[in-house]
């Protein structure tokens, strides 16, 4: 999987490239708009993450200028500006999806992921981990090829373990991508305690071949046995 | 007070010490003319009588009807020479037809017979009561006034008003200026060169302080906007750190604590950004919104996480309430109170929710005292103890509020915080 990382911050740049790399993807980099739009138009890749501020251009018309160009590449905006305009204008352009500075690398994985994922299986989108399988359209979990039913936060929190399997995911962040924003108040984590130790009692008596894993007690990660 | 009344007052004032003073003159005056054509008529009466008595002729009757009197007397030496032999005084006088005394004018001869003989001669007239005089005057006086008053209170009202028109007009268009809104451009021709002038100042503040408000504003957007990328490297390379394997236990918990203040210094600012998006008029996207679906569906996840506080929450829908407006500021109005409602609440607390067709009202339990009613809505603010908030939270539903010309009050009612919108208008001290 070629990945082109287009982001005029060097250490930005860095930082995702690393990241990237150590995901084994292969990684491009561009820095100036001349350079992303060359190689944004002149090469092949699964997936362009895209700086939309850069310094002597704007990456929203790399996009249209790809679009006119036929050229169907996933495209993940990156933008500090958090602005609803240039939302609706890159998804517009067909960018397919956009993410906010500052964001975690975790929520970059599982976008990039999720987008990568939609182009292989042509829409239908399967989250697959051990014997465990999510139909997200249809909001349907098996476990061994049987149904099993969840809660709603059960199935939002199992979701969100499976788009980032294998790795550590803080209490915090799970808990406010799962429940919004507005607990990161809360000055007790008992409602995450208690939905976990429902969501894993359904798994293990399904006898799912995956587990949320508890580290070190501020966060999770889920393994296979 | 009023411009209109504060210089009718003057002038009503200033008219009246103007006019005492010279009633004070006006009878001086007259009491001198007519003490003077008295003294006159007295002086030649004296003399007639003078005249008839050192001439042996036969002295007048008493008083001819005229209450006119004399009274001649022989006098020694010793008072001729003590006192002036002219003299004019006023003083009452019994006046015998009458039998009553009367204020006078009294002539007091003293002159010499042929014989040597010193003789005093007193002539009297009476003269006008000036008690009365004084009552005329003041009746005068205080009718003059009067009439000057209304006049005065006329002219200065309909000149204060055509004059004044162009302040009135400035004044009114001041009052109705919203900073950092679109604010119609000031239409008001004058020729009064003052006021050109104040026209000229007023605009060109009010330009001013657009403009720093403007800068600030941009500012603080600027500020948060640079801040996102070196704040997205600094969590990004925690994030990095927390995946490698060979870190400590130790060292992973101190990580995930720099971590999760780096996150939060991130929402406080994104909060910021949002707030000066609100107060820039970035959101014009509306739709209807009605809130206690909105409610429905956000009250249960609050419920959870602040199971352990064993809260009830009640939401009372009398009439919906609706309002058009952004989708994503409507859902950010509602968890910022409910979020204030739930982590400010106490153990076995209540929240309860009343939606009518004009209002909605967020009451809940906490501490037992009442908040600072403006202070809880500037930026920043703090509860004493709740570090962990941004303390923007309010401010942006003010903010919010504000965008869409809702009302937000803050009360403390029978133990209960209460944070209300309303629809309806209420005035600048909000009454």
């Amino acid at each position: 999987m070629k990945i082109l990382v287009i982001e005029d911050d060097n250490e930005l740049r860095e930082i995702i490239s690393r990241s990237l790399t150590a995901e084994r993807y292969v990684v491009e980099t561009a820095v100036t708009y001349r350079e992303a739009r060359q190689k944004a138009l002149g090469y092949e890749y699964d997936c362009i993450l895209l700086d939309i501020m850069l310094p002597d251009g704007n990456g929203l018309k790399i996009l249209s200028e790809m679009k006119r160009n036929d050229k169907d590449v996933n495209v993940i905006i990156l933008s500090a500006k958090d602005s609803l305009d240039d939302k609706v204008e890159g998804l517009n352009l067909g960018a397919d999806d956009y993410l906010p500075k500052p964001f975690h690398l975790a929520e970059l994985h599982a976008r990039i992921k999720s987008v990568l994922r939609r182009k292989q299986r042509d829409g239908q989108q399967l989250l697959q981990f051990g014997n465990v399988v999510i139909h997200p359209e249809s909001f349907k979990v098996e476990v061994a090829g049987k149904m099993i039913d969840l809660g709603r936060k059960e199935y939002d929190i199992l979701v969100y373990f499976m788009i980032r399997p294998n790795r550590l995911v803080e209490k915090h962040i799970m808990a406010e991508s799962v429940w919004g924003d507005y607990i990161d108040q809360a000055d007790s984590f008992d409602f995450i305690y208690a939905q976990m130790k429902n969501l894993r009692k359904r798994l293990k008596e399904a006898g799912a071949d995956i587990e949320i894993k508890t580290i070190y007690g501020f966060g999770y990660k889920l393994v296979q046995l | 007070m009023k411009l209109l009344h504060a210089s009718t007052l003057r002038l009503s004032l200033f008219a009246a010490a103007i006019m005492a003073f010279w009633a004070v003159l006006f009878y001086y005056a007259i009491i001198a003319e007519i003490n003077d054509e008295t003294d006159d008529s007295l002086e030649n009466y004296a003399e007639t009588i003078m005249m008839r008595s050192l001439g042996g002729e036969e002295l007048p009757s008493r008083s001819e009807g005229t209450n006119n009197q004399f009274f001649m007397t022989e006098v020694s030496d010793d008072y001729a020479r003590t006192h002036p032999h002219v003299f004019y005084e006023d003083r009452n006088v019994y006046i015998a037809e009458k039998k009553e005394f009367e204020p006078a004018r009294v002539l007091t001869h003293v002159f010499q017979t042929e014989q040597g003989t010193w003789m005093m001669l007193e002539v009297s007239t009476p003269t006008i009561e000036k008690l009365d005089l004084v009552e005329a005057i003041f009746v005068s006086m205080v009718l003059l006034y009067s009439v000057l008053l209304v006049c005065i209170v006329l002219t200065n009202y309909w000149g204060t008003r055509r004059s004044m028109r162009p302040l009135y007009k400035l004044l009114n268009w001041v009052n109705h200026y919203t900073p950092g809104r679109k604010n119609a451009a000031l239409d008001n021709p004058t020729k009064i060169e003052e006021f050109m002038q104040l026209n000229e100042v007023v605009t060109s503040a009010l330009k001013r302080s657009e403009d720093l408000h403007e800068m600030q504003k941009q500012f603080v957007g600027n500020a948060s906007h640079e801040m996102q990328t070196p704040l997205a490297i600094c969590i990004g390379r925690l994030e990095m750190l927390m995946e490698d394997d060979a870190i400590t236990e130790q060292q992973m918990v101190e990580v995930v604590k720099v971590h999760r203040t780096l996150k939060n210094l991130s929402k406080m600012n994104r909060s910021l950004l949002l707030l000066c998006k609100i107060e820039g008029g970035h959101f014009e996207n509306k739709v209807m919104i009605h809130f206690d679906e909105l409610l429905s569906t956000i009250v249960p996840d609050y419920e959870m996480v602040f199971e352990h506080k064993n809260i009830t929450t009640e939401v009372v829908c009398t009439q919906p309430f609706k309002l058009s407006m952004e989708e994503s500021l409507a859902t950010t109005l509602v968890t910022n109170l409910l979020k204030n409602a739930y982590v400010h609440n106490v153990a076995g607390g209540r929240v309860r929710i009343v939606l009518t067709e004009r209002t909605l009202r967020f009451e809940n339990t906490g501490i037992d005292a009442p908040l600072h009613p403006t202070e809880i809505f500037t930026r920043f603010y703090h509860t004493p103890g709740k570090k962990a908030s941004t303390g923007l939270g309010l401010p942006i539903v003010q903010a919010i509020c504000q965008l869409y010309e809702l009302n937000i009050r803050y009360a403390f009612e029978r133990g209960m915080h209460v944070f209300e919108l309303s629809k309806d208008v209420l005035g600048p001290d909000g009454r």
